[in-house]
């Protein structure tokens, strides 16, 4: 390996590292002979290694999710949680079974049948606190503000939809606000 | 996350976000090691303690999903940070930490974070982060990532 300037300059190892790719060339063979390397390293994952990365990524998606307004036509909410059953469980009626409620339930739930009750919240937050407490941190508002996120987003695109139902039934008696 | 203050081992809670066009002012060869200008191009991050505008560490990447992996192009703590009088610990933990989350969200268990560093410094990133060696090239995959995510996230 060769020391530029740089690294002479830097060369305590946290100090800084100069890794850019000199040529096109270069990043291309060093990619390919990277991928040959980790295609073999990830065939000796484990299951467990697998579902962990998944409910990581499931966690971290949702973290992004309720940063900004994303106003699309897409059920958020049963999204995630659909992920987060699939990726624990090999059959939905065994995470039902977990929570006590019936399967019947769920899967209104799931399909947008019917909206969660708090119970259902509440023993959600639970599963999710004792699924995520050897993996990595998490909020155990994440399920909540998903929920209303998307209710919010809803809500704020939907307005020429719900908005002349609605505001005959509105209007302000006190003069000093008009 | 947070960082240690190495002297009284006080923790501070810190945050990771992309630079503001401002922050160019502050960001001096002499005080980050490179000229950070020329990395305009790309995604840069800093790190530094909540309500406190100090840039402690920065990294700048690219994304390179067909190969679902982000490759650090430059990485670097403050002046006041490096060597054996360094003010903080965890500030590139944390930098690494932060860009494995992303490759993680991105890409799921494929996640790799990758960098290249010349000279004889890869040793050290060998030894404490663990990182994979394939020819010159230094990577972090998920069973890095878990073990990262586990000491750093929280």
């Amino acid at each position: 390996m060769r020391t530029s300037k740089t690294n002479k300059k830097t060369s305590n190892p946290e100090s800084g590292v100069d890794s850019r790719y000199k040529s096109i060339d270069e990043k291309l063979s060093d990619g390919k002979r990277l991928m040959e390397a980790r295609l073999k390293r990830l065939k000796g994952l484990s299951r467990d290694q697998i579902i962990k990365a998944k409910l990581i990524q499931l966690k971290l998606k949702m973290e992004e999710y309720v940063k900004q307004p994303v106003y699309k036509n897409h059920d958020f909410f049963t999204s995630f949680l659909s992920d987060y059953i699939d990726t624990i469980y090999e059959k939905r009626i065994m995470f039902a079974k977990d929570i006590n409620i019936t399967p019947v339930s769920l899967s209104q739930i799931l399909n947008n049948h019917r909206e969660p009750k708090k119970e259902f919240m509440f023993r959600l937050m639970l599963h999710s606190e004792l699924t995520y407490k050897n993996i990595c941190t998490f909020e155990k508002k994440t399920w909540y503000q998903v929920y209303y996120h998307e209710k919010l987003c809803d809500t704020m695109a939907n307005q020429d939809k719900w908005k002349p139902a609605e505001k005959k039934y509105v209007k302000i008696k006190n003069a000093v606000l008009k | 996350m947070y960082i240690t203050d190495v002297k009284s081992g006080k923790r501070h809670d810190i945050v990771i976000s992309p630079i503001e066009p401002e922050d160019f002012k502050f960001i001096t060869k002499k005080e980050y090691f490179f000229n950070w200008k020329l990395e305009k191009d790309y995604e840069i991050c800093k790190l530094r303690i909540i309500d406190q505008s100090e840039i402690l560490g920065l990294v700048s990447f690219e994304s390179i999903p067909d190969e679902w992996r982000i490759h650090i192009r430059l990485l670097s703590v403050s002046n006041q940070n490096k060597g054996k009088n360094k003010e903080y610990e965890r500030v590139v933990g944390n930098l690494l930490t932060y860009l494995s989350k992303i490759a993680i969200r991105e890409y799921g268990e494929l996640a790799c974070v990758s960098l290249k560093p010349k000279g004889a410094i890869a040793q050290h990133y060998i030894d404490k982060y663990g990182m994979n060696i394939t020819g010159a090239t230094l990577s972090i995959e998920l069973m890095e990532i878990l073990d990262l995510i586990k000491k750093y996230d929280k």
